[in-house]
C-alpha cells in the first residue's frame, strides 16, 4: 500500500492517535501526507506531543487536541499550538502524562475506563471531559475514572515490519515510545510507517522484536527517515537545523505557510521530501545504519 | 567552612543534596532546555551525586532510565547518546510512571511557570484555559509528581511573575486552598516539601499550609524576597542564612560531577 492510499483511510473529523514522544519518532511522513490531502477537523490524541501536533495545527487540520504536552523541546513553546489555543479556535483537553496513557491503556485492556488518583484535586478534572470521579467499591477511596479512548486511527513510525504487518522495534530503543504499541491496540485502524520492510525470515528469526503482531495492524508502509526531523532511536538523530527552521517559520502564520509550501505541499510525496532535505544531511544525521 | 566563591546554582544543589536520605528514590524528567533545564534537571542531578558521594544510597530515575552514571553524562542529549549513556535499567515509560502511583517515589523534582502560597503549580496557561492569554506546554508529569511523590522538591528562579497569589490553573496539586484540601482526595503523596529558589529556601507551615521562608541565601535581604514574591510570606525571627557550600562540595562539583557545566550551566546540547 502507498502512503497516499493509507492516509486516504483517514476521514475529516476522525479522532487520530499520534505515536511518538517530544521530539522522538513521530510519524512525520504520515503527517506530511495528511496535510497534502487537506484533512480537516481532526481530533488529535497523544500523551506527550510536539512538532507532530503543532504542524497539523499550523496546517489547519485540527479541531481539538488531547494530550499532556505540546512543545518543541529545548526550542520552547509550540507556536502554532500557542496561536490556535490563544485565539480560541482550538479545543484543548488537558491530561497528565499518565492519564494520557491511561485512556489508551483502558481500551487496550478491554475496559471502559481506567482508575487513577493522579488528577484528583487538580484543575484537570474540570478541563478534561473524559475524567470523572468514582469511588472504589472495596476501600471507599476516591478515584478519577479516565474514559477509554477508541481513536478512529492510530498513526505510528517503527523500525521494521514484514509484508504481513508484524511491526518490530530494534532492541536499542528509547522506552518512552513503549506507548506506541498501547495506542495502536486502542485504535480501529492502525497505520504504521517503517524504516524498512524486511523478509519473513528476518521476523521469524527475531520474533522477540515484534511489538505489534499483525492482528493489530491495518497497513505498513515503507518510509525510510519517516520520522525526520524527529529522532529515530539509535538509527538517526533529530535534525536540529530543520527543527530550528521550523521553529523560526512557526513564529508567524504567513511564514509558516511558506514552510509548508516548501517542505510539505511542494514535494509530491515522501521521496520528494527526502530529496528536498538531501542525502548528505540525512547521512550526517544517521548514527547507525541498520539493514536487515 | 568555605572560602571559595560559589554560584547560586551550586548553592542550590548543595541545599537540595542535604535533604536526600539513604534508600530514597527520586524522579527527574528530561526534555527541557536552558534555564528550565538547570532548575528541573541540573540542580537535582548534581544534588543527587553529591549525596551519593557522601555515602547516601539514593536512586535517581530519569524517566525511563534508572541510575545512569552521572559522571558519564553525554555532552549532547540526542536519543542515540542518551541510549548509550550507561545505566542500570531502562523500563517502559508506563512502568516508570506507575512507580509514582504505587507510592514508591520519595522525591519528585518539579518546576512550573507559576506557584501560589499553597505550593500549587501551573504549567498549562496564563489566563483562562479556554481562551488563555499565554498558552504553555501542558501538565506533563507534574500532576503525577505532585499527587504521588512522598514530597516534592520545587526548584524555581525567584520571580514575582512566578510567585503569584493564585495560579491560573492547578496542574500540580500542592495544598489546594489550605488545610484539609489534599486529605479530602486521600492522595498517597505528602505534597510540597521544600521550595528552593535563587534567593531562599522555603517550606510550608504545618497548620496553615502556607509557604514560609526558612532561610535566605547569603547576601539576600528580606526586602528582596518580598519584592520578588507576589504574596505575603512569613519569615522566622531571626532569619537564618542558608548554609554555604563547603570547599569540598564546590571542588566535587567542579572537578568530578559537572566539570563541563552540562548540568548547572546548561551546556548540554
Amino acid at each position: 500500500m502507498t502512503l497516499r492510499d493509507a492516509v486516504a483511510q483517514i476521514k475529516d473529523g476522525d479522532t487520530v492517535a499520534v505515536g511518538g514522544h517530544t521530539l522522538r519518532r513521530h510519524p512525520m511522513a504520515i503527517i506530511h501526507e495528511i496535510i497534502r490531502q487537506g484533512r480537516r477537523n481532526l481530533k488529535l490524541m497523544g500523551w506527550n506531543s510536539g512538532i507532530d501536533m503543532d504542524m497539523l495545527i499550523g496546517a489547519g487540520c485540527v479541531a481539538s487536541v488531547e494530550t499532556s504536552y505540546i512543545g518543541i523541546s529545548a526550542f520552547g513553546l509550540a507556536l502554532n499550538f500557542r496561536r490556535a489555543a490563544e485565539g480560541g479556535s482550538l479545543k484543548v483537553i488537558e491530561h497528565s502524562e499518565t492519564t494520557g496513557i491511561d485512556m489508551f491503556r483502558a481500551t487496550a485492556m478491554g475496559m471502559s475506563f481506567f482508575p487513577t488518583k493522579t488528577p484528583l484535586g487538580s484543575d484537570l478534572m474540570q478541563a478534561n471531559e473524559h475524567l470523572a470521579e468514582v469511588i472504589c467499591p472495596f476501600t471507599g477511596e476516591r478515584y478519577a475514572a479516565v474514559k477509554a479512548a477508541r481513536p478512529d486511527v492510530a498513526i505510528l513510525h517503527a523500525h521494521t515490519a514484514d509484508q504481513y504487518g508484524n511491526v518490530q522495534l530494534d532492541l536499542q530503543r528509547w522506552h518512552d515510545n513503549s506507548v506506541d504499541a498501547i495506542l495502536a491496540k486502542a485504535a480501529r485502524t492502525v497505520l504504521v510507517t517503517v524504516e524498512q520492510i524486511v523478509s519473513d525470515e528476518e521476523v521469524l528469526r527475531n520474533a522477540l522484536l515484534t511489538v505489534l503482531p499483525r492482528t493489530f495492524v491495518t497497513a505498513v508502509i515503507e518510509a525510510p527517515y519517516g520520522a525526520h526531523p524527529t529522532a529515530c532511536d539509535h538509527r538517526y538523530d533529530y535534525d536540529l537545523e530543520e527543527v530550528g527552521k521550523y521553529y523560526e517559520a512557526s513564529k508567524s502564520g504567513d511564514a509558516f505557510k511558506g514552510y509548508l509550501e516548501e517542505r510539505v505541499l511542494g514535494p509530491a510525496d515522501h521521496w520528494a521530501y527526502l530529496d528536498a532535505i538531501g542525502l548528505e544531511r540525512l547521512m550526517a544525521l544517521t548514527r547507525q545504519r541498520v539493514v536487515r | 567552612m568555605t572560602t571559595a566563591a560559589y554560584s547560586v546554582e551550586e548553592l542550590m544543589a548543595c541545599v537540595v543534596s542535604r535533604e536526600l536520605r539513604d534508600g530514597e528514590l527520586g524522579f527527574i524528567g528530561l526534555g527541557t532546555g536552558g534555564r528550565a533545564f538547570v532548575m528541573a534537571v541540573g540542580i537535582p542531578t548534581v544534588a543527587i551525586r553529591l549525596a551519593q558521594l557522601r555515602g547516601v544510597d539514593f536512586i535517581a530515575q530519569y524517566g525511563v532510565k534508572l541510575e545512569p552514571l552521572i559522571e558519564e553524562a553525554p555532552a549532547c542529549f540526542t536519543d542515540a547518546d542518551l541510549l548509550d549513556w550507561r545505566c542500570r535499567a531502562m523500563i517502559p515509560v508506563e512502568d516508570a510512571l506507575d512507580m509514582f502511583r504505587r507510592g514508591m517515589m520519595d522525591w519528585g523534582f518539579v518546576s512550573g511557570a507559576q506557584i501560589d502560597p499553597y505550593g500549587n503549580l501551573n504549567s498549562v496557561c496564563i489566563g483562562e484555559q479556554k481562551h488563555p492569554k499565554v498558552r504553555l506546554v501542558g501538565a506533563i508529569a507534574q500532576t503525577d509528581h505532585c499527587a504521588h511523590a512522598r514530597h516534592t522538591m520545587i526548584i524555581l528562579p525567584h520571580d514575582r511573575r512566578a510567585f503569584v497569589e493564585r495560579v491560573d490553573f492547578i496542574s500540580g496539586l500542592g495544598f489546594g486552598d489550605g488545610p484539609g484540601y489534599r486529605e479530602r482526595f486521600q492522595h498517597r503523596g505528602g505534597g510540597p516539601g521544600k521550595v528552593v529558589t535563587t534567593l531562599a529556601v522555603l517550606g510550608f507551615n504545618e497548620k496553615t499550609r502556607r509557604m514560609q521562608v526558612e532561610s535566605l541565601h547569603p547576601g539576600v535581604t528580606r526586602g528582596e524576597v518580598e519584592r520578588n514574591t507576589g504574596f505575603a510570606l512569613a519569615f522566622p525571627d531571626p532569619i537564618p542564612t542558608t548554609p554555604t557550600p563547603t570547599d569540598e562540595e564546590v571542588q566535587l562539583i567542579r572537578t568530578r560531577i559537572d566539570p563541563k557545566g552540562l548540568f548547572l550551566q546548561a551546556k548540554v546540547r
